[in-house]
């Protein structure tokens, strides 16, 4: 087993100097199509959360016996099976919620974050280490994108989970629900942090 | 490195390529399988409520309470559902497809027994920006079609005076040109309704 001070490293890593949106820029697409309501946001943040952490953790175990070259192949089917069961998951018990989110459950497989920790983390790591690694690249996802979704969806519709937070005074920025606001609001977002925290040298 | 022998270059790929699709298929065919007759119920369940939403009879939004109503009071006939409302009148409601920003709108119609009003309009599926076109689910935009005569024009949100006059939702002008459009198409086909009896 790794030693603790690995373990603590591989999970802090992806929230903070490694992080997957704002450090590595991966999963920018998804980053812009959901945010613009946090209910969406937390729904399909936690699909990735899931995907992410237990596909690295079974790539992981299997990574002995998976010959290199049909390992991309190996790695999509993995992906993509853990990515059905919470589409069907959230069809059969969260009909509604599947019905807000579309095609965007079915995306997850092609975010960039799942593959890249398999072939980055997993490939090279235990088990145990890699479900870690899988999971805290899809915490350092969610909190990105639910920072995002919040300022979206307040300044956009002057709600919170659909609550009506902001009074009657309140003129909704329609700009903020659209796909421009999802720029703005990411490249802001990215600017605040590395200015305020990951000053040069601190990141690769 | 050593060089690979045939079976290590060859075999293996395919042997371990073969053993985890046929895992993987297993895995989510079961899945499928186990929720079919949940989704079923899920999808009769939206088609029931959307029935019932159209034909302006209430209910709670509990599945119980949407299929009793149903079954009591809604047939079917050459794809037109007949539900008789509360105060016993008929209600005649249809469902129309066209197009939409990103993708078809499908709607159930519900008209009046005379055909010349509308008793109520609700979504069945759409696949519009959330936020902005898919807000044409939101309750105070369909209930602006209840008891109303088309055809419908659209004014900007919240300025709708006349009697055809609908809010159309900022932000998703094509949106709501599309939806208006599908229902204006609706209130020219209640003829074909009157023919189906």
């Amino acid at each position: 087993m790794a030693a603790p001070g690995m373990i603590k490293k591989t999970f802090l890593a992806p929230l903070g100097k490694d992080n997957p949106v704002f450090a590595q820029i991966l999963g920018i697409c998804s980053t812009l199509a959901v945010t613009n309501k946090l209910e969406n946001t937390l729904v399909m943040t936690l699909g990735v959360m899931f995907t992410t952490a237990l596909s690295s953790w079974t790539v992981s175990v299997l990574r002995k016996w998976i010959p290199s070259r049909i390992r991309m192949m190996v790695e999509t089917m993995i992906i993509a099976t853990y990515v059905i069961i919470v589409d069907i998951t959230l069809k059969a018990f969260y009909p509604e919620m599947w019905k807000q989110l579309g095609p965007y459950v079915g995306l997850i497989i092609t975010n960039c974050i799942v593959m890249g920790r398999i072939e980055a983390f997993a490939l090279q790591n235990k088990p145990g280490l890699s479900l870690i690694d899988g999971l805290a690249s899809g915490m350092g996802y969610a909190y990105v994108l639910l920072v995002i979704a919040f300022f979206r969806e307040l300044l956009g519709t002057g709600t919170l989970f659909g609550f009506q937070i902001l009074g009657s005074w309140w003129t909704s920025w329609a700009i903020m629900i659209m796909p421009p606001g999802g720029f703005f609001m990411l490249a802001i977002f990215m600017w605040i942090v590395r200015e305020a925290f990951l000053k040069e040298g601190s990141h690769e | 490195m050593k060089t690979e022998g045939f079976y290590a270059k060859r075999i293996h790929p395919i042997v371990m390529m073969a053993l985890i699709t046929i895992v993987c298929i297993l895995v989510t065919a079961t899945l499928h399988l186990g929720t079919l007759d949940r989704v079923r119920t899920n999808e009769q369940f939206f088609l029931w409520r959307s029935i019932l939403d159209a034909a302006a009879i209430p209910h709670d939004g509990q599945p119980a309470s949407v299929a009793a109503l149903y079954q009591e009071g809604v047939t079917e006939q050459n794809g037109i559902f007949h539900a008789t409302g509360p105060d016993g009148s008929l209600r005649y409601v249809k469902q129309y497809t066209g197009p939409g920003l990103w993708g078809p709108i499908t709607v159930m119609v519900g008209f009046s027994e005379d055909l010349t009003t509308l008793s109520g309009v609700s979504i069945v599926s759409q696949n519009e920006t959330p936020g902005l076109g898919a807000r044409i689910e939101e309750a105070w935009f369909t209930a602006q079609f209840a008891d109303r005569q088309g055809p419908f024009t659209m004014v900007e949100e919240g300025t709708s005076e006349g009697p055809n006059e609908i809010d159309a939702i900022t932000g998703a002008t094509r949106t709501s040109e599309s939806f208006r459009n599908i229902i204006n198409r609706a209130v020219a086909d209640s003829e074909t309704i009157a023919r189906g009896q």
